[in-house]
C-alpha cells in the first residue's frame, strides 16, 4: 500500500496538477470558469489539504465539478483507497449529502441517465460516433462521464486521469487503438488532427459542462422535499406481472433529507402480497436512494420478491409523483419498475388486471385498481373507449372496480384510455384482433456463470404479444403491444461455429423463463476445458396463439452466458 | 434451402445452420441491416482481443479456452479495467491466493472499488 502510495506520488506531478484556482497559471487561450465555491466546512477540512482553496471559497478539482450520487461516491471511494484519505462512515455520509446536492445536478441533467442509477442494462443512444464510444464506452458505459458536469480544464485532467491508471485508455485516447484494431485505418494520416482523446473531450466540454441553465435554475429551486404522508405505487417485475400498493414515508425527525418507508404490494397476476419496511435518503432535493427489504425466507430463490433491494427513484419538482427502480441481484438483475403517486381525496386510477381485450369477446371481466373511488358508480360511469361496451358493474369499493365488457368485433385495435367519470388511465388496456406476432423481452440479454464464491447472473425473459398495427405489417414502429403471453421455454443454438455445443453447457431455462447460468471456472467435460460460457437462443412458443398456417408463434431472445465480472463499480453505500 | 433436400449428415447440420441464420424471425433482427452486423449484447466491454464478456462477434466462441487460462494477462496488462481487478493501481494483490488460476479460480476475488 505505501509503496502503491509512493509511485502514485511520483505520478502526481506528471500530471500537470496546477490548482485551478489560480488565473495566472492556466492556458493563456481562455479565463478559467468560474468555480462552485465550497460550503461545507467539513469537505474544506477533509479535502482542503490536497484540494488547495483559493480566495473565492472553491476548492480545486472539485469546485469544477457536479455529478449525481454515485459519481460522488466513486471518486470518494478512490480518494480513500488511492489517495490516503481517511473518513469515518458519518463523516462520508454527510460529505456526499453535501457534494450530490450543492454540487449536483439538476432533474433535467439526472434524467437522461437515471437508468445507470437505476443498474439497467440499456442499449445506450447518447454516444455520438465510433470515436467517442473508442475513447469513452469501451470499457464502461457512456453514462459514466455523463454523470459528472465539469469545466473544461477538469474534463482534460479526467483523461489524464486515465492515461495515468490504465494503459489501455493511453492506447485509446492518444492512438486510437481499440484493443484488437490496429489497422492502418484508425490512426488519422494528419498529425494535427486531434487525436480520439481530444475529440471526446471537445464533445463532453460541449454536452457535460459545468455551467448550465437547468443547474442554475434548479440550485436557486433546491430545497430537502416534504415526502411525508401515503404514495399509491404501481409496479411491475419482469416474470412476474404487475403489482399495485401503496408505501408510507415517514419523515426523520433528526435530518429533513432522511426518511423510512413501509410499503405493500399485491400481484395482480396471484393475489400475493409483499409488505417492506425501508429507509431512504434524498439528494438534491429530487434523487431518492434507498433501502428496503421484505422477509425472505430461509432458501428463497435469488429473484425472491421479498429480498433486500436498493431503491433508486427520481422526484418530480412538483414532489406528486416519483419513478425509479427497486432492484437486487449480484448484477442487479432484477427490478421492480415503479410509479408513485401522492395519495389524495381526489379518485385515482393505478391500474388493470388485464392488459388486453380481443375484438368479439363478451362478458370480460376486468379489474380496475384505484383509490377513493366514489361510493355510487353506474356502467356509464366507466369508459373503455370505442368499441367496448360496459355491460355491468359486478362489485366496487373505494379501491377497486370490477366489470364486466364486450367488445366488438369491429372495435379499432389499439391502446385505450380508461375513464372513470374524471379521471384517466391513460394506455390502460389494448385492444386487439389476433396476436400477430410475439417478442421475447429482453431481446438480447448476458448472463453470468457463477459459484458460491462469485455469485451468478440470471435472467429473466418474458414472451410479449403484438398486433401487426394500423399499418397492416407487423414488425414497424405502429405495432400493438399487448403484454405478456402464455409460452413454453426452450434453449435453441445459436451456431457461431462448426460443432457448436454451447447449450448442453450454459445453464437451464425454466419453465416461466427464468434462466440459471452453469458453473464458472473450467470445465473439464468440455474442449481445452473451456469455461461453461456460450450464446444461444431463448426460444418461446406460444401455448394458445397460432399463425396463419396453425403453427404456434414463436419468438427468440439472443442469450449470451459469459464469465463473471471480477470488478463491480458499484455504489450502494448511497442508500444507507 | 427449401429447393434442396439433405441427403447425408452433413448436408442436414449444414441445413441446419443455414435455416437458423437466415429463417427465424427475432425482434432484433428487423431488416436487412441488423443481420451483418453482430449485436454485442449491452453491458460488455468492447475491447476485444478477444474480449472479456464477448468477442467481437458478439459471441463467446473467440474467448480464451478456458478465460482462467490468460487470465493475469488480463489482469496484469489492466486490459478490462471496469471488468478484471487491474494490477498497476488498484488491486496489486488480486492474484495473491491463486498460484494457477485454472485450478484455484474460486480463490480470486471479487473487487469493489
Amino acid at each position: 500500500m505505501r509503496i502503491l502510495l509512493a509511485s502514485l506520488l511520483l505520478v502526481l506531478p506528471l500530471l500537470g496538477q496546477k490548482p485551478q484556482a489560480s488565473p495566472s497559471a492556466g492556458s493563456a487561450k481562455s479565463t478559467p470558469e468560474e468555480g462552485i465555491p465550497v460550503t461545507s466546512q467539513l469537505v474544506i477540512s477533509k479535502c482542503g489539504g490536497c484540494h488547495k482553496q483559493d480566495d473565492h471559497g472553491n476548492l480545486s478539482r472539485i469546485s469544477w465539478e457536479r455529478a449525481t450520487p454515485e459519481g460522488w461516491e466513486q471518486a470518494m471511494k478512490r480518494m480513500q483507497r488511492t489517495r490516503g484519505v481517511r473518513l469515518a462512515p458519518e463523516e462520508a455520509r454527510s460529505i456526499l449529502k453535501y457534494l450530490a446536492s450543492d454540487h449536483g445536478l439538476a432533474p433535467a441533467e439526472a434524467t437522461p441517465i437515471d437508468y445507470y442509477a437505476e443498474r439497467r442494462t440499456v442499449d445506450e443512444t447518447n454516444i455520438p460516433n465510433d470515436t467517442v464510444k473508442g475513447a469513452c464506452a469501451n470499457c464502461h458505459a457512456m453514462a459514466r462521464p455523463l454523470s459528472w458536469r465539469r469545466s473544461k480544464e477538469d474534463w482534460t485532467l479526467l483523461g489524464n486521469l486515465h492515461v495515468a491508471l490504465y494503459p489501455t485508455a493511453d492506447e485509446a485516447f492518444r492512438l486510437g487503438l481499440v484493443a484488437g484494431n490496429y489497422g492502418p485505418d484508425r490512426a488519422d494520416p494528419d498529425p494535427n488532427a486531434p487525436t480520439p482523446g481530444e475529440q471526446a473531450l471537445t464533445y463532453l466540454s460541449k454536452v457535460a459542462p459545468l455551467h448550465t441553465p437547468e443547474w442554475s435554475a434548479w440550485r436557486a429551486r433546491m430545497r430537502p422535499p416534504k415526502l411525508a404522508g401515503r404514495w399509491l405505487v404501481s409496479a411491475n417485475v419482469l416474470g412476474h406481472g404487475r403489482f399495485y400498493g401503496e408505501m408510507l414515508v415517514e419523515a426523520s425527525p433528526t435530518a429533513d433529507d432522511e426518511f423510512t418507508t413501509k410499503v405493500k404490494l399485491t400481484s395482480l397476476r396471484d393475489g400475493s402480497t409483499i409488505t417492506r419496511t425501508g429507509k431512504s435518503v434524498v439528494y438534491a432535493g429530487y434523487a431518492w436512494r434507498g433501502r428496503s427489504t421484505g422477509t425472505p425466507a430461509a432458501n428463497a430463490s435469488p429473484d425472491n420478491l421479498q429480498s433486500e433491494m436498493r431503491e433508486v427513484l427520481s422526484l418530480s419538482p412538483d414532489q406528486s409523483t416519483a419513478e425509479g427502480r427497486w432492484f437486487w441481484g449480484q448484477y442487479q438483475e432484477f427490478g421492480f419498475d415503479v410509479k408513485l403517486r401522492r395519495a389524495s381525496a381526489d379518485p385515482t386510477l393505478i391500474t388493470m388486471d388485464r392488459t388486453s381485450l380481443k375484438t368479439g369477446s363478451q362478458a370480460t371481466r376486468v379489474r380496475l385498481i384505484g383509490e377513493s373511488l366514489p361510493a355510487d358508480i353506474a356502467a356509464a360511469d366507466l369508459d373503455l373507449g370505442a368499441g367496448v361496451t360496459v355491460k355491468r358493474i359486478v362489485s366496487h369499493t373505494p379501491q377497486e372496480i370490477v366489470a364486466e365488457v364486450d367488445v366488438a368485433s369491429n372495435a379499432v385495435s389499439g391502446k385505450r384510455d380508461v375513464a372513470l367519470r374524471r379521471s384517466v388511465l391513460e394506455s390502460a388496456i389494448a385492444v386487439y384482433d389476433r396476436v400477430d406476432y410475439i417478442k421475447v423481452s429482453p431481446d438480447a440479454a448476458m448472463a453470468r456463470l457463477g459459484s458460491e464464491r462469485h455469485p451468478k447472473g440470471y435472467q429473466q425473459f418474458e414472451a410479449i404479444g403484438y398486433q401487426r398495427g394500423a399499418d397492416g405489417k407487423p414488425h414497424t414502429a405502429d405495432d400493438v403491444e399487448l403484454g405478456p403471453v402464455d409460452v413454453s421455454w426452450s434453449v435453441e443454438e445459436f451456431y457461431s461455429s462448426y460443432n457448436d455445443d454451447d447449450k448442453e453447457f450454459v445453464g437451464s431455462l425454466s419453465s416461466t423463463g427464468f434462466f440459471t447460468p452453469a458453473s464458472d471456472g473450467p470445465n473439464p467435460q468440455r474442449q481445452f476445458s473451456r469455461n461453461n460460457y456460450g450464446n444461444v437462443w431463448a426460444v418461446a412458443t406460444a401455448k394458445n396463439e397460432k399463425d396463419k398456417d396453425g403453427k404456434p408463434l414463436t419468438g427468440k431472445g439472443y442469450l449470451v452466458v459469459t464469465v463473471p465480472a471480477y470488478v463491480i463499480f458499484d455504489q450502494p453505500e448511497v442508500g444507507q | 434451402m427449401r429447393h434442396m433436400r439433405p441427403l447425408n449428415k452433413k448436408a442436414a447440420r449444414i441445413d441446419d445452420y443455414v435455416s437458423t441464420l437466415t429463417e427465424d424471425v427475432v425482434g432484433l433482427q428487423d431488416g436487412p441491416a441488423a443481420q451483418q452486423r453482430p449485436h454485442v449484447p449491452m453491458g460488455c466491454a468492447l475491447m476485444f482481443s478477444p474480449g472479456w464478456e464477448v468477442d467481437s462477434a458478439g459471441g463467446t466462441a473467440g474467448l480464451c479456452q478456458p478465460v482462467e487460462r490468460d487470465i493475469y494477462d488480463c489482469f496484469s496488462t489492466c486490459y478490462w479495467p471496469a471488468q478484471v481487478p487491474d494490477h498497476l493501481n488498484n488491486a496489486p494483490d488480486w492474484t495473491s491466493k491463486c498460484a494457477a488460476a485454472t485450478k484455484d479460480w474460486r480463490n480470486l476475488d471479487i473487487v469493489f472499488p
